[in-house]
């Protein structure tokens, strides 16, 4: 994460972005319609000036071979010396026959004589520096006597007026874009803390929790933050369960070593000859404890955080491979029902874990043959499907009522085949640690069978 | 047999040698990775036990690196680790079985004599050739049902010659799974405990177990069951 997104808070980095959006729609916006404004009010004056040159061409009479205008303009600001509009009369020379009073002192000027039937309209800078659009127009006249002349009609007006408009049409919308960007900006940021109050209430309740004044987040969050709260009280319920049974594992390590402790102690201070049967009962027992209790440890690494997708399939097949070498003196046949590929969401160090001592129990125990099936449960709340394991053999199986002491820890069934208690104890706090079971029974190929259901999360 | 020890805790090492050895077994022994990679692909070890946790190179690297160089003797992991993953991952890498850390030198004995009957091709912790049969357990052999008196020495050989029953061994080889190192190695006393060997199993001369092969060595004759 760079810098910059780490200084800027939510808030802050909307309201950011909501400005810069405004202003430059803002912007745009202002553009078009100042420009839209402006070539309407040019196309209005254009209008105006056309309509006047029309007016001095049904003003226009010949005079003495040549043309004047002589009688009253119906417009009386072409009477009004610098009254801003003006006409002028020019021959084919560009010479002026006759100009409106209001032009007096004045010289609008004129860089081309337009061709008969022409208009051109441009921005002209006159004398007195004022601006001004001007429109010129060639025309052919015919006199009585059949000849035709070219004159050009000049009409100009100042833009003095059009440019006090654009201005006012200007400040006017400036001031409305100001105020609705204000208006907008302020509505986003009360947007914004409607928005981010129920983050604020997760702030709280998490402080509250790490506090120890509740034990978990509280409901009723918008639907998008539903799934977050969710899963945060399942990180939490998992964490507490994780560091409850990790405060047990080590009172239970502690405990359980005292009793082997306390029976060597015995026998060192009883000044008698050293009971070398009893002291390796004690310290195999001890080191039974010492694995259990890791392997419990193992287990409960892993966790919520710890879960990642691995195909079951795939471990599977490598336990079982590493067991066929193991065992190869043995050489059971095994029949496997599993699919291509079963994803399963957990660690897969506790999956191995899992299958590596069903199976290595299905290994010692069977006969001849042994079964391992795997199939995926319904997905859990979170998407996840779950997992069903099922191994049998055909050994002797588990006898009746040794199942609980067996899943007792460490406790075993078989002094000969030592490990046996250990694994199923450790298999069952494996399979509890994902909401699982496990379960013993009898397989049809007349062992036993143990039947581990990890659900979906 | 020779077997390697690959193990940096010197006092296990050690009893460990101590014991293989009263037990029969021609014993190489090295304390890290590197020494102990480099008996097991220049020597002609039977079956190699290495540790895990090795300093330099460890035993998984170990054992991957000796299976790359060709070294296919039967190799036994020893961990303190007693995650499956762990085991799972050695057996992957090229071992053939396991002892999680601490283990009673019983239990290893077990796993040794297994490993060794396996990699000469027999299941059964007995091996039986009509009429001889050699308890591995119990190092008792008999032939039909006399059983015999052998010194430690001719049951080394004996059971040298059974595990590879079929196959022939040249005196060096013999020599080499037999002796230590430092020991004079002297062939001739190979062919002497041969002699005997042949006198004991067989007094009448009608079995032959043993064939000499002129210029390359003895092989076990009798069929295995």
């Amino acid at each position: 994460m760079s810098a910059v997104n780490q200084k800027y808070s939510l808030r802050g980095r909307l309201l950011l972005w909501v400005s810069g959006l405004l202003i430059v729609f803002f912007g745009v916006t202002a553009f078009g319609l100042d420009l839209a404004f402006r070539h309407a009010g040019e196309r209005a004056v254009e209008d105006v000036l056309d309509v006047r040159v029309i007016m001095l061409l049904a003003a226009a009479e010949p005079d003495n071979g040549s043309l004047s205008i002589s009688s009253e303009l119906p417009d009386p600001r072409f009477a009004q010396a610098g009254s801003g509009l003006y006409a002028e009369l020019l021959d084919a020379r560009g010479k002026a026959l006759w100009r409106s009073a209001s032009s007096t002192g004045l010289q609008i000027g004129l860089d081309e004589l337009p061709g008969a039937g022409i208009r051109e309209f441009r921005r002209v800078l006159a004398s007195d520096g004022s601006k001004l659009l001007a429109l010129t127009y060639g025309v052919e006249w015919e006199f009585q006597d059949g000849r035709v002349e070219s004159f050009v009609v000049q009409v100009a007006e100042n833009l003095d007026g059009y440019t006090a408009q654009v201005s006012r049409f200007r400040r006017q919308m400036g001031g409305w874009f100001l105020a609705s960007l204000v208006l907008l900006l302020f509505s986003v940021a009360a947007l914004m803390r409607g928005v981010l109050r129920p983050l604020n209430r997760i702030e709280r309740e998490i402080e509250a929790v790490e506090k120890g004044q509740s034990e978990q987040l509280g409901t009723g969050y918008p639907s998008e933050l539903e799934p977050l709260t969710r899963n945060m009280n399942g990180l939490i319920v998992s964490e507490r369960q994780r560091l409850q049974r990790y405060r047990h594992a080590l009172g239970d390590l502690a405990h359980s070593l005292k009793t082997p402790l306390a029976v060597v102690r015995g026998q060192l201070d009883s000044g008698n000859v050293v009971d070398n049967a009893l002291l390796a009962t004690q310290v195999e027992r001890m080191d039974d404890i010492v694995r259990y209790q890791l392997q419990r440890a193992a287990a409960m690494g892993s966790g919520t955080l710890g879960r990642t997708q691995v195909d079951a399939v795939a471990v599977a097949r490598g336990v079982i491979e590493a067991l066929d070498k193991v065992y190869s003196g043995k050489k059971p046949s095994h029949t496997l029902e599993l699919p291509k590929t079963l994803p399963f969401h957990g660690d897969r160090g506790d999956l191995m874990e899992i299958l590596g001592n069903l199976l290595d129990n299905a290994y010692k125990y069977c006969e001849s043959r042994l079964s391992l099936a795997m199939q995926a449960l319904p997905a859990g709340p979170g998407g996840k499907p779950g997992l069903r394991i099922q191994i049998d053999d055909d050994g002797e199986g588990i006898p009746d009522g040794l199942e609980e002491a067996l899943l007792q820890r460490g406790a075993r069934a078989d002094e000969r085949n030592d490990g046996q208690g250990i694994g199923l104890a450790v298999v069952r706090e494996l399979a509890e640690a994902f909401q699982g079971s496990l379960e013993i029974g009898r397989s049809e190929l007349g062992g036993g069978r143990i039947t581990v259901v990890l659900p979906g999360v | 047999m020779r077997l390697l020890i690959v193990e940096d805790e010197q006092n296990l090492r050690e009893s460990l040698q101590e014991r293989l050895r009263k037990e029969g077994f021609v014993v190489d022994s090295a304390k890290d990775g590197e020494e102990g990679l480099y008996f097991a692909t220049e020597y002609p070890i039977d079956l190699a036990i290495v540790d895990l946790g090795l300093p330099g190179i460890s035993g998984m690297d170990l054992i991957r690196r000796a299976r790359e160089q060709g070294a296919s003797m039967p190799i036994l992991i020893l961990t303190a680790r007693d995650r499956w993953q762990d085991k799972v991952e050695g057996l992957q890498a090229g071992a053939d079985d396991y002892v999680v850390k601490p283990f009673s030198i019983e239990e290893l004995l077990a796993r040794v004599q297994a490993l060794l009957r396996r990699s000469g091709g027999w299941a059964e912790p007995v091996l039986h050739s009509d009429p001889v049969s050699l308890d591995t357990r119990t190092q008792k052999v008999s032939v039909g049902e006399r059983e015999l008196e052998l010194t430690s020495f001719e049951y080394r050989l004996l059971e040298c010659l059974m595990l590879s029953a079929g196959k022939v061994l040249s005196k060096a080889q013999l020599t080499d799974r037999l002796y230590e190192q430092d020991f004079e190695r002297d062939s001739n006393t190979i062919e002497v405990f041969i002699r005997r060997l042949r006198v004991k199993l067989d007094p009448q001369g009608e079995l032959n177990p043993i064939e000499t092969l002129r210029g390359r060595g003895y092989r076990w004759a009798l069929q295995r069951k």
